[in-house]
């Protein structure tokens, strides 16, 4: 580049390590994120386009700033090295901009630094937020599932769940097999957090590690899956959780519920013979039914799948196919539904998320609730007390 | 936030102690009536002995119906319209008495002459055994209690949530702290004693042994009186408040946020309120900038 007499020799250091005006730097870091943008100048109207984004190599995240960028090719998940970025703070934190001076190019993954654990701060479940990066945590596997997903063209299996520390539960997708078994204290290394429907979640890579510990401290299974139920407001009031667990009355039905007819591709709910996404296609039909439920502090709605709307319903979809001569209305099944679930009891545990109208709980359980009729009679009588007073 | 109205668990006996209206903010924003003992209502469940409905006025096509649901505690109206089809023929299913379970909207009217008629418009309604009666009471009486010990607390300029209690949920605070500024005299011990009658209804005394107090009427002086004049008939009312209910519920199921307009209309024709109404309606709410149609065939509240 045009600079041919650097003040020093550019010293190679880590993005935890990077200081204001510490002289010339080199480094090597993945781009966790990144996102392209053309900017006009307002002095003559040109034009020029400006790359920013995060950048990790497992000690630190840190923004970045890449004016007049390669045209392509710099994706999320390259390594790249840098020499004489120039290094910026914005609002207490390190920020990187590559301008003229500085070069850029590939990188491969060995040549990212290499972290030991005991370097890595820890963390509490409760302190991820996303983005995060570099940190441990030690935590109990409550649960996991295997999923299998559809990247591009190719399928792959992702592994879904729950940790839990003494202080939170969040959820977690590995996208390797780490063999994780629910009941086992792990630590892991490596991971980074990602905000999922509103709830920050820990994702697992092939950069993340993990290693099974004694946890004799962690909450077990058990203690998580089967918490009390807490008030809705309280959910409302957080804003969401991994796994919580309510109880309270269906009060009532949000459209779309009932026979829904969904894509064959994506699976949305198709309206009119469309799909918002692929256009005209043949619906498969599906039941589902969008449960309110309220426990008198407040009021979410559990989307429930087919399987629980069938359990509730005590109707199939195949009856309701084969009903469909007799009763062609959607209406009228959808009042035999709100008929069947109306009033009715239920203990729910999922994942909660709240948004602009209210929460969502994506339910793992539902059940009949009940209560306990006598015990609470005693409780009651105790609390309006014997009429004298 | 704009989540859903919570169906307070009450009794009939504070309904009929309910008498100061509330709007929220913004123009035309959910009414809600407060009650002396905590509550903030737009939205109620009950449970109770449902009397035969009988239609109100002299059509010969009653388009409204009333009946009367008593808790051990007092009694109070429950209606249905033809707007909502399903809670109406609900309402009228059966004759003589029987134990329900009702989720609707809190009215509260006030006569020429002062007095406030608390009344409850049925969102759906049905049959329940008397477990579930019991069960359902068990929870109103916990939560009645858990209010009207919190309007205690603020009354003797307490922690609203000390830590022996826990969480108290953050609605039950505002409502508690604005009851009792709107009645500052309400008898909260005099409505522990009238709520004693519940538990024997919990543990399982037959419903026929308690006979139920009539109903009173409340007289109330209203200052400055409410203007009847430019506000619309209660059937006008009820068309708008159906519509955006729904519009609030098409918007919330559709991935934009926007609610389409089709799709609203055949919703609220399902319920009763044919095309040309609905569109009337319409254009009165969008006349009077409550609803808006920033894209052809999409409506959201302005
Ligand atoms: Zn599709």
């Amino acid at each position: 580049m045009a600079d041919a007499s650097p003040p020093s020799e550019p010293v190679e250091v880590r993005l935890r390590d990077l200081r204001l005006g510490s002289g010339p730097v080199e480094i090597v870091a993945r781009v966790l994120r990144a996102e392209r943008r053309e900017i006009t100048r307002s002095s003559d109207g040109g034009r020029r386009s400006l790359l920013s984004g995060l950048l990790s190599d497992g000690t630190a995240t840190v923004r970045f700033t890449w004016w007049d960028p390669p045209r392509e090719g710099v994706e999320r998940g390259d390594v790249l090295r840098a020499v004489a970025p120039e290094v910026r703070e914005f609002r207490g934190r390190t920020e990187l901009s590559f301008g003229w001076k500085t070069r850029v190019g590939p990188a491969s993954e060995a040549e990212l630094p290499v972290v030991r654990p005991e370097e890595i701060p820890s963390r509490g479940l409760k302190d991820l937020t996303d983005p995060m990066e570099g940190f441990r945590v030690v935590a109990r596997v409550v649960r996991v599932a295997e999923r299998s997903v559809t990247v591009g063209d190719e399928r792959r299996v992702v592994y879904d769940g729950l940790l839990a520390d003494g202080g939170a539960t969040v959820g977690f997708s590995a996208w390797v097999d780490f063999r994780l078994r629910s009941g086992e204290a792990v630590e892991i290394v490596g991971a980074y957090v990602r905000e999922f429907r509103g709830t920050p979640q820990l994702v697992l890579d092939e950069r993340a590690s993990v290693r099974r510990v004694e946890g004799t401290d962690l909450p077990t299974p058990a203690t998580v899956l089967d918490a009390p139920p807490v008030a809705i407001a309280q959910l409302e009031d957080t804003g969401g959780a991994a796994s919580a667990s309510v109880q309270g009355v269906v009060v009532g039905l949000l459209p779309p519920s009932g026979l829904v007819y969904r894509c064959p591709r994506c699976r949305r709910s198709v309206q009119d013979g469309t799909c918002r996404e692929h256009g005209p296609v043949t619906g498969i039909p599906d039941l589902r039914a969008r449960l309110v439920l309220d426990d008198g502090t407040g009021a979410l709605t559990v989307n429930a799948d087919r399987a629980t709307t069938e359990r509730l319903w005590g109707t199939t979809l195949e009856q309701v196919l084969s009903g469909l001569r007799d009763r062609p209305d959607p209406a009228a099944w959808e009042s035999s539904l709100l008929e069947a679930v109306f009033g009715r009891r239920l203990r729910v545990r999922g994942s909660a998320t709240r948004d602009d109208f209210g929460v969502t709980l994506q339910p793992d359980t539902v059940e009949p609730a009940e209560v306990d009729l006598d015990a609470s009679a005693d409780r009651l009588s105790a609390r309006l007390g014997d009429g004298r007073r | 936030m704009t989540g859903r109205e919570t169906a307070w668990r009450v009794f009939a006996r504070e309904l009929e102690a309910s008498l100061e209206p509330e709007r929220g903010t913004g123009e035309r924003a959910t009414s809600y009536v407060l009650s002396p003992f905590g509550a903030r209502m737009n939205r109620v469940l009950l449970a109770g002995t449902l009397s035969t409905a009988e239609p109100v006025g002299r059509d010969e096509t009653p388009s409204f119906w009333r009946a009367r649901l008593t808790d051990p505690t007092g009694a109070v109206a429950v209606t249905a319209g033809t707007f909502q089809p399903r809670a109406m023929e609900q309402l009228r299913a059966g004759s003589g008495s029987r134990t329900v379970l009702v989720v609707g909207k809190v009215n509260l009217y006030h006569g020429r002459d002062g007095t406030a008629y608390v009344s409850v418009r049925a969102e759906s309604l049905r049959d329940v055994t008397e477990t579930e009666e019991r069960a359902h009471y068990t929870e109103a009486l916990e939560q009645t209690l858990d209010r009207v010990d919190l309007v205690d607390r603020l009354a003797r300029g307490e922690a609203a949530a000390p830590r022996e209690v826990g969480f108290v949920p953050p609605p039950w605070v505002v409502a508690a702290a604005e009851s009792l500024r709107r009645y500052p005299s309400a008898d909260r011990l005099q409505f522990r004693r009238d709520l004693r009658p519940v538990l024997g209804r919990i543990v399982g005394v037959a419903s026929s042994a308690l006979v139920p107090p009539a109903p009173p009427s409340v007289q109330v002086r209203r200052d400055p009186a409410p203007s009847p004049s430019t506000a619309p008939t209660a059937a006008e009312r009820a068309e708008e408040s159906l519509l955006l209910e729904f519009l609030d519920q098409v918007a919330e199921a559709s991935l934009d946020a926007y609610a389409d307009r089709r799709e609203l209309l055949a919703r609220v024709g399902a319920q009763g309120l044919g095309t040309d109404r609905a569109e009337a309606v319409l254009t009165r709410l969008e006349d009077e900038g409550v609803v808006e149609e920033p894209v052809v065939g999409k409506l959201r509240r302005a």
